[in-house]
């Protein structure tokens, strides 16, 4: 019995106006996402409060962690007559009852089309005495009808810079790095690996110790993680900023040399071994320090599973789905691993992201804008050995029965991701380790029983 | 640059009056672009002689995200640079959110890094939402011009769009320069304009008399300066151009109470 | 433990004081300390009412109650968002809604979204177009029984007319295609959105099938129930061995053609009252069929309930057979029962979710001996707190007016008294009530906490004065409570337990409970240095 019963095998038809099981959803939940990597920061939904509980419902899901975000709580009347009175009596609550040290607001569907200007609500608010001294209010746009969550992360980045950064006419030597959409523990990794490499940075949105914090019987509304307000203002006086993932950070990166004056490389996310040499060579170019043989080791690992556990990659088909900074590093270290991309969706429409994905797979099937569906009719069409993508994949990979690698955005069924990184060396270990198991497991599960190893 | 709004009921004569000015302002060699912001895209018709401009958001529609500058500015009369906004069919969509998108994606384009002495935008009507609020938001224009006529109505809507100056005027730094009449030849009409401005504490900036010679040069798809540079009404325009590039009086309106408005009206004969 | 507690009506000014005064005000009317008097008449309390802009609630939309609670879980509908990605994607099988077809071939459309995914274009040009081609496009790869529409936000500003688009494509298919005006700013909460899901299932499917399938006798509709976990089955075992004969459950593990077929039923019960009353009254006014208010979450209130609808029926073989149900099967719980109840003893209890299981799943926590300190409902009116007895005086404020009051008649064919007033006198010399709802208040203790629309603020202050054994509410507070040390039982989901209805629902609940307020890992919170300076073992020497 399968459970996508309705999904035909043969001629897929396009569509061109029903989306069938996105690979994608809306801007707010990426804004609200990047703006609790701040510390001290609540996120601000300036819409009807259904969006409020969604975002949260569902990174609540993903990280099994609280997710704290007020709303504008809009009706029909705020709908008709415009956001700005629930902004105003918005912000006043939420200062004098949560005490934020930062309120990152993003727009919704419905206050982008009513048209709200939120930087003139918000000046209105400081002008009425209802945002305290000393505290922060910035606003990203984020329509959710252009774009998806990723293009959401990447405004609110954004807004990061052009509100949050500044600079002095002293010249520093530190980085700025902007990571893409990546979990908690790749952020982690990230810092780890820049202090490896003896650079001195800033980090923003930094969610480490933020979607993952500890159990000590009370609740931190603020948890201790994300990057701190007087770490994003030197952003802009940084020495060069390194964006990682370009759909996700190439405008904060831009933003940042408009405003500053500081250069910017904007580097594929660091997933598999030849995206995280490109990072720290990036790295190097400008800093030009000798890479420490601790990460010359944890490379040299790496390659060393790989070469060891080749037999077992080597030409296995794959069909993946997720975001499109992942899509381009994942794929390419499928590649590396001689592993066969065959299918790849992203929900997000860019003519970059289908030029690099070419680039990268020139022989697989690609759609770029598409949706699950159609995914799960290109693998009904030519099966593969192992799926990859969110939680959504469980009910093809079923009907299939094939492997299935949960990654990207969100998880809702398996921990790890926030504690263990995919990126740098270290991530890509865990990577080819989990692709092993899931590929060895599936061998002895179907080899006869006489044929059953012992060494694998 | 200096960026400029020109508001007013619809079918006062937004349009012609800003095509006009900005021709006058062209011919003293200043740079301008005019960023037409009505559904129908008739704001730039008479710069371009006609020239159908495809929209920005039938562009966008067309190209998705790979639009260019050359796509959607053409250059017009003089050197004038011509966007129009565009937006849906009567009744259908949101002409509001047309205009948010259109302008933020000009801005995403950098047609505002252009080496300009003037952007005017031409709005359709009324404020009668935040996205026909956009030109005059986060900085965008700083100084608005209404187009209004002695007719009740036209002057209704001016007090309108005062209110909506207030509100942006007092976060975004929005000002009100001045009210052009466009003359529909009522009774006393300049002197009840005049007697509006002050009620609104601005100036009537220019009293544009009634002329065929705007028809005609409207037939023949021109500004009147580009079809009769010897004209009365060319001087007119010129007149007003010269009156705006000059202005130095920008205020925060002071709206009326609809029965002061009654009154004005009143005073002024147009009951009589 | 408990005399440290401040009273309740300390508790109360310790909540409200954390507000600016405005809100203070208000919320001292929606935070009430219980009262039950002789009268039953509690005290009154403010609900259904607007949330403070930027208080952090539990509440969702208007979308979510009409898209997610009402029309998901029926699986042979084919439900298509209009409007950006968001929307589709959030309420996509994230209600653990579960549904069994009868054949591997039969259709559910459960575990898949449909989405016209507006983009910016449609919202400037309009998207009524796109829809009309989502609906074909869908038809052509589905055939479908039915298609259904919902609207989101952004489609109710931009005017896109989604019933005219609906009565387009059901004429040119011929296939029923029907729509629901649910954006998500309409009304308070979820709640606007059960109604408008309720209108639009009796307007355009209820009594569109006549034909009498299954037994004649005893035929009743459970309405309320959304098979969370499996909850309905269990339910609808239990109906088959006492025979009842279901035609219709509104909406747990149901089909398009049970709804259709929903007015042969001769009695409706109502389980989840806030999210389906609406239902139940026109069906009543329309078709003549009575309701009764039922609870199937706990094993004493399964035994009640199935006997009120035995009595109902008038019929001695029916009531023995359920007599003989509920002896075999209570015997069975008491057993398990005794043993959960001797750990659980005592324990206590707070309860903050939806419009009905802040109340039901009190009688589950009495079975257990715990004690409920305090209560509320995320999105229900005044009669579901203080009883039906308060309809006649509910205000209509702005918010309710916009939902639209379907004017129901009898309906001149189809109307038929299930109960006549010999009957009807019958039943009542025997103390049989219909559409008799007391609300959670007047079953709570005195001096419990009654607190509607609870926000994030108010559950970290109410825990840390309070400090409940075991917290009950949703996922968005769920890892709140946990980071407190205090275990919190999801409602909605259930924990991905349950199922928690009828008997051994019931017994499923209680171990659950068990295991998680006896759970040794709320003792591994703090290591031996943080309870004590000097180390918990000397130093070896060598």
């Amino acid at each position: 019995m399968t459970i996508l019963r309705h999904t035909p095998k043969g001629e897929i038809q396009e569509r061109s106006a029903l989306v069938i099981n996105p690979a994608k959803t809306c801007q707010p939940i990426g804004a609200m996402y990047a703006a609790l990597g701040i510390h001290g920061c609540l996120p601000h939904s300036h819409g009807s409060q259904g969006c409020c509980s969604y975002h949260r419902s569902t990174l609540t899901r993903h990280y099994k962690d609280p997710v704290m975000a007020s709303t504008s709580s809009f009706t029909e009347g705020t709908a008709v007559f415009g956001g700005q009175a629930n902004l105003l009596t918005a912000l006043q609550t939420i200062f004098s009852v949560y005490d934020p040290k930062v309120v990152a607001i993003h727009t919704t569907c419905l206050s982008e089309t009513i048209g709200d200007d939120v930087p003139q609500i918000a000046k209105k608010a400081k002008e009425e005495g209802k945002v305290p001294e000393g505290k922060v209010v910035f606003h990203a746009n984020t329509p959710s009808y252009t774009g998806t969550h990723v293009t959401g992360y990447a405004n609110m980045v954004q807004s990061m810079v052009k509100y949050l950064t500044q600079s002095t006419d002293e010249t520093s030597e530190h980085a700025a790095i902007l990571p893409g959409w990546v979990e908690p523990s790749d952020m982690r990794e990230i810092k780890r690996i820049v202090s490896l490499l003896g650079v001195e940075y800033v980090m923003f949105p930094d969610t480490d110790g933020v979607f993952d914090a500890p159990m000590t019987g009370k609740h931190v509304f603020y948890p201790k993680g994300g990057a701190k307000l007087e770490d994003i203002a030197r952003g802009g006086d940084a020495k060069h900023s390194f964006a990682l993932g370009h759909v996700a950070t190439t405008a904060a990166s831009e933003e940042l040399t408009k405003l500053h004056k500081v250069p910017g490389t904007v580097v594929d996310l660091p997933i598999g071994i030849a995206a995280t040499d490109r990072f720290i060579e990036a790295m190097r170019a400008v800093y030009g320090f000798e890479v420490p043989e601790s990460l010359n080791d944890e490379r040299g690992k790496l390659v060393d599973l790989l070469s060891d556990m080749e037999q077992y990659l080597w030409g296995r088909k794959v069909a993946i789905f997720g975001d499109p900074d992942q899509l381009i590093a994942l794929t390419e270290f499928l590649g590396t691993m001689g592993m066969v991309v065959r299918h790849i969706v992203t929900g997000t429409e860019s003519k970059y992201i289908e030029a690099r994905l070419k680039e990268v797979n020139p022989e697989a099937n690609i759609k770029v804008g598409g949706d699950m569906f159609h995914l799960h009719q290109l693998m009904k069409n030519e099966p593969v050995d192992l799926l990859i993508g969110n939680t959504y994949g469980k009910y093809m990979a079923r009907d299939e029965d094939v492997p299935f690698l949960r990654s990207g955005f969100p998880i809702l069924d398996r921990q790890g991701h926030q504690h263990f990184p995919t990126v740098g060396y270290m991530g890509g270990i865990r990577l080819v380790e989990q692709i092993l198991t899931l590929i060895m497991d599936r061998i002895d599960r179907d080899v006869e029983e006489h044929k059953l190893e012992l060494q694998m | 640059m200096r960026k400029i709004a020109i508001y007013g009921k619809g079918g006062i004569g937004k349009s012609t009056t800003t095509q006009n000015t900005v021709a006058a302002l062209a011919e003293v060699g200043k740079s301008v672009m005019v960023v037409g912001c009505d559904p129908k895209a008739d704001s730039t018709r008479l710069l371009l002689n006609g020239l159908a401009q495809k929209t920005v958001l039938d562009t966008l529609r067309e190209e998705g995200e790979d639009v260019e500058l050359d796509d959607i500015l053409k250059p017009g009369f003089l050197g004038t640079l011509c966007t129009e906004s565009g937006g849906p069919e009567p009744g259908v969509g949101c002409a509001g959110r047309g205009i948010i998108t259109s302008i933020n994606l000009l801005e995403q384009l950098g047609a505002y890094e252009k080496d300009l002495d003037y952007t005017f935008y031409d709005v359709l009507g009324d404020v009668v939402c935040g996205g026909f609020a956009m030109p005059i938001r986060e900085g965008k224009a700083q100084e608005i011009y209404i187009v209004v006529s002695g007719e009740m109505m036209a002057m209704y809507a001016a007090n309108n769009i005062c209110k909506g100056i207030v509100k942006y005027a007092e976060a975004g730094g929005v000002r009100l320069g001045g009210l052009i009449c466009n003359s529909r030849k009522t009774d006393r009409e300049d002197e009840l304009i005049e007697a509006l401005a002050a009620k609104l504490g601005t100036q009537m900036i220019h009293f544009i008399p009634r002329h065929n010679d705007v028809q005609r040069a409207e037939i023949n798809k021109k500004t009147v300066i580009d079809w009769n540079d010897k004209c009365e009404q060319a001087e007119e325009y010129r007149t007003l151009a010269r009156k705006i590039d000059e202005n130095q009086m920008f205020v925060i309106p002071k709206p009326l109470a609809i029965e002061e408005l009654e009154t004005l009206l009143m005073e002024y004969g147009l009951a009589a | 433990m408990i005399e440290q507690r401040p009273d309740a009506q300390t508790a109360k000014q310790e909540l409200v004081s954390m507000y600016p005064a405005k809100l203070a005000k208000k919320r001292a009317t929606q935070v009430v300390v219980n009262d039950v008097p002789e009268s039953g008449i509690v005290p009154e309390i403010l609900v259904n009412s607007r949330t403070a802009p930027g208080i952090i609630s539990q509440r969702g939309c208007t979308y979510a109650g009409c898209k997610g609670v009402i029309m998901g879980p029926t699986r042979d509908i084919v439900n298509i968002v209009h409007g950006p990605i968001g929307c589709s994607f959030y309420a996509w099988l994230t209600r653990r809604n579960m549904t069994l077809p009868p054949t591997p071939q039969s259709e559910n459309f459960m575990m898949y979204a449909f989405s016209t995914d507006l983009k910016e274009e449609n919202i400037v040009f309009g998207g009524e177009k796109k829809l009309d081609a989502a609906i074909q496009e869908a038809y052509d790869l589905f055939h479908p029984k039915a298609i259904s529409v919902f609207s989101t936000c952004p489609v109710g500003l931009i005017g896109d007319d989604i019933h005219a688009s609906a009565k387009r494509m059901k004429e040119k298919l011929g296939i029923n295609v029907f729509a629901f005006s649910c954006e998500g700013y309409k009304g308070v909460s979820q709640s606007a959105g059960h109604h408008i899901a309720n209108n639009q299932l009796f307007k355009h499917v209820v009594g569109l099938d006549d034909e009498i399938r299954g037994s004649r006798k005893f035929r009743v509709n459970l309405l309320g129930e959304y098979n969370i976990g499996g909850d309905a089955f269990e339910i609808d075992e239990i109906f088959k061995r006492c025979g009842f004969e279901l035609v219709a459950t509104f909406s747990g593990n149901s089909t398009y053609g049970s709804f259709a077929n929903s007015h042969t039923a001769d009695l409706n019960m109502v389980m989840c009252h806030r999210s389906i009353n609406y239902v139940a009254e026109m069906m009543e006014k329309k078709y003549g069929i009575p309701w009764i208010k039922v609870n199937f979450v706990s094993a004493s209130g399964t035994a009640k309930s199935l006997r009120k609808m035995a009595a109902y029926f008038e019929d001695q073989d029916l009531m023995d057979r359920v007599e003989a149900v509920i002896e075999e099967e209570m015997a069975k719980v008491e057993v398990q029962r005794r043993k959960y109840a001797a750990r659980t003893r005592g324990k206590t209890a707070m309860l903050f979710v939806g419009g009905s299981r802040a109340h039901h799943y009190q009688e589950l926590f009495k079975e257990l001996e715990m004690k409920v300190l305090a209560a509320g409902y995320e999105f229900a009116h005044r009669d579901d707190y203080e009883g039906r007895r308060v309809l006649g005086t509910i205000k209509i404020d702005a918010d309710s007016r916009n939902i639209e009051e379907l004017h129901v008649e009898a309906d001149p064919e189809k109307f038929r008294a299930r109960v006549d007033s010999e009957a009807e006198a019958r039943l009542a010399a025997r103390g049989f009530k219909f559409k008799d709802y007391n609300g959670m208040m007047p079953e709570m203790d005195p001096n419990t906490l009654i607190i509607d629309d609870i926000s994030a603020r108010d559950t970290e202050k109410l825990i840390e004065m309070w400090k409940p054994d075991v917290f009950c509410a949703g996922i968005k507070e769920k890892f709140v409570v946990q980071k407190m040390g205090v275990p919190c039982k999801q409602l909605h989901n259930y924990d991905v337990g349950g199922p928690y209805n009828a008997f051994r629902g019931a017994v499923n609940f209680y171990r659950d409970i068990d295991r998680m307020v006896n759970s040794p890992v709320w003792k591994l919170t703090l290591a031996p240095w943080q309870e004590s300076a000097e180390p918990a073992l000397e130093a070896s020497v060598a």
